[in-house]
């Protein structure tokens, strides 16, 4: 099914994803919340993604949600630990599963700190203050002597896929095939500037631009810096996706390519022009490589108002568009439908997580849950999930209401 | 005869080490401080908010206007601070607790100060017991609160009350910004002011501190 509607063919119901990616996943509060909904398996949730906080959407709770997609997530996480050899850790009052490399502190005031690698002994890269449900990364900027700034400085986190990481993928696309479920992978690594990872949180002693204002003037200011480490970071990406796509082959239905956010609010963090200058022909070259060599689908993320860039994207090669941020200026969804329906899939837009999933009634989220179906699944083209992740403190009612209503839509009655 | 066409130029195109030199060169020419911020500090950041609102420029020029704007002023604060120069405003600004994203909190900062207001920037997740003491510590008249997250968007409302719980509401205006709010959530919780973008802020900062 998620096949027919990536194919944009009109498939018998829309297609829903919770968890595939990490930017359509679920916060680990949410996943044990969603597991007591449902009345499954009581335990601690496992934290497959520390970045964010993301849970662990297994089986028995993908059935129970109706979803239709599954992922597969690189071994290593953005702190630079594997996943695995898992602990239990109290996650402000919630018993949860992580790696056994996760090694936090706690600060005076109640913020926690996390260590790439899990290396105490290394300056904190990651910190989540009270208030807060995730880490952001802690920005570690040596001095920038111009006249020394290397773009080998840049690169330091992309190098040769290791056999390892080889085999845990093969080892999941298998297990994921088995579901029965449409497949998305993310082998990491052809995320251009993405200013979540720019700071370089896996690293312990991180060198070259890793301040975000500071990378964000460099997009104007050292453009040839940029390219180099674009040029690059483009060529080992490309060597990873042919050695990750020699192990599993054409098992899964689309690949992660980048989470570069280009949009704000109201406006987007460059101009066209500035895109397909320093973007665009790195975008071209793996995306072209994935289209002549594999029969996946090409995922692109980007928050906030994005539309200016659609044509581009899709000239880029990039086949599928997240998370479809309505609410941005110029994201009306109707419109979008109209004007790029046939060429981009929409694997987002189907309710709104700034305001209406988390602070409307069920009913809200009923009513705009059925508005976005009716406007994004004529001709296929649209996978459901919501705009980025369930975030922390989503009432559960609302996320089962907006489930609800996709399935209704669907004409598929649930317990 | 200073040339402040230079320095303001210089913010215009994000030239941190001209506007800094034209900024001495000014001084030693016997430019007043003050005719260095409001000749060419304040018109260059007004017109580097004209161009973002018009698109023309986006987040990585906003930032290098912003650093050469500082560049000039880090050499200025001192003189106008001699000579006894009263800013537009002072603005206590932050993100609230539990958020870490400054990025557009920066920018508005510098447009503040690029503004002619004086900007005491407490950082990112800032208590709101931080809030109210650095508007008693520095008599600032205008806060400014940001931020990016849905779950911290709710800090503000607790930093609003705080300070009518201080028995300081009255003395302070509180503006909010930041990606998930509106006007709507801002009239909700009581703030005096949204502002959408970095340039809108200035606008509405300074019409808050003349009412």
């Amino acid at each position: 099914m998620l096949r027919v509607a990536l194919d944009h063919r009109e498939p018998d119901r829309i297609p829903l994803d919770f968890g595939s990616t990490s930017v359509t996943g679920i916060h680990v509060s949410c996943v044990a919340a969603l597991r007591r909904y449902y009345g499954l398996a009581p335990g601690p949730v496992k934290v497959i993604e520390p970045g964010q906080m993301l849970g662990l959407v297994d089986d028995d709770l993908r059935r129970a949600m109706g979803l239709d997609v599954t992922g597969v997530f690189s071994r290593r996480t953005v702190f630079g630990f594997p996943t695995g050899n898992w602990k239990e850790w109290n996650f402000r009052g919630l018993e949860v599963l992580v790696p056994g490399d996760f090694r936090t502190r706690a600060e005076p005031d109640g913020g926690i700190l996390i260590y790439p690698e899990g290396d105490e002994t290394a300056a904190p890269s990651g910190r989540m203050p009270v208030g807060s449900a995730f880490f952001d990364a802690i920005v570690r900027q040596p001095p920038i002597d111009e006249d020394k700034l290397d773009p080998a400085d840049n690169l330091e986190e992309f190098g040769p896929i290791q056999e390892a990481d080889l085999d845990h993928l093969e080892r999941r696309v298998r297990a994921a095939g088995e579901s029965g479920c449409g497949v998305a992978i993310s082998p990491g690594g052809t995320a251009l500037g993405d200013v979540a990872r720019v700071p370089a949180p896996s690293l312990k002693n991180p060198k070259g631009i890793r301040d975000v204002a500071e990378w964000y003037m460099s997009t104007r200011s050292r453009r040839a810096y940029i390219h180099a480490v674009f040029d690059r970071q483009c060529e080992i990406g490309i060597q990873n996706l042919a050695r990750v796509h020699a192990r599993i082959g054409d098992a899964v239905d689309a690949v992660v390519v980048c989470g570069t956010d280009f949009g704000t609010q109201t406006s987007a963090f460059c101009s066209v022009a500035t895109f397909r200058e320093l973007w665009f022909p790195y975008y071209q070259r793996v995306n072209g490589w994935v289209h002549a060599n594999t029969g996946w689908k090409c995922f692109k993320h980007s928050c906030g108002s994005v539309e200016r860039f659609f044509d581009s994207f899709i000239e880029a090669g990039f086949d599928i568009v997240n998370p479809v941020q309505c609410s941005a200026a110029g994201m009306e969804p109707a419109a979008l439908k109209r004007k790029y329906g046939s060429r981009l899939v929409f694997w987002g837009g189907g309710v709104d997580t700034q305001k209406t999933l988390p602070f409307g009634t069920p009913r809200d989220v009923r009513e705009e849950v059925l508005r976005r179906c009716e406007i994004f699944a004529p001709g296929g083209g649209f996978v459901f999930t919501s705009i980025h992740n369930l975030q922390a403190g989503t009432p559960v009612e609302n996320i089962v209401a907006m489930l609800d209503a996709v399935h209704r839509f669907n004409g598929v009655a649930r317990a | 005869m200073p040339d402040l066409d230079k320095l303001h130029q210089a913010v215009i195109e994000g030239d941190w080490k001209t506007a800094a030199a034209a900024t001495r060169a000014a001084v030693a020419a016997g430019a007043e401080p003050l005719d260095i911020v409001t000749g060419s500090l304040v018109p260059a950041m007004d017109e580097v908010g004209r161009l973002f609102e018009c698109e023309e420029y986006f987040v990585p020029e906003m930032l290098l206007s912003a650093r050469a704007m500082k560049a000039s002023m880090e050499i200025v604060r001192p003189l106008l601070a001699a000579a006894g120069a009263e800013p537009v405003g002072r603005v206590v600004i932050g993100t609230v607790k539990g958020d870490l994203h400054d990025i557009g909190k920066n920018l508005v900062a510098s447009m503040l100060e690029g503004g002619g207001f004086e900007v005491i920037d407490l950082g990112a997740d800032v208590s709101p017991e931080r809030f109210i003491e650095a508007v008693a510590a520095r008599n600032a008249n205008l806060v400014a609160l940001s931020a990016l997250l849905t779950v911290t968007m709710g800090s503000m409302k607790t930093v609003i009350d705080a300070f009518r719980a201080a028995g300081l509401r009255d003395k302070v205006k509180i503006m909010v910004g930041g990606a998930p709010l509106t006007q709507q959530y801002a009239d909700a919780i009581g703030a005096d002011g949204y502002g959408a973008s970095a340039a809108a802020a200035v606008a509405l900062a300074r019409r808050l501190v003349a009412a």
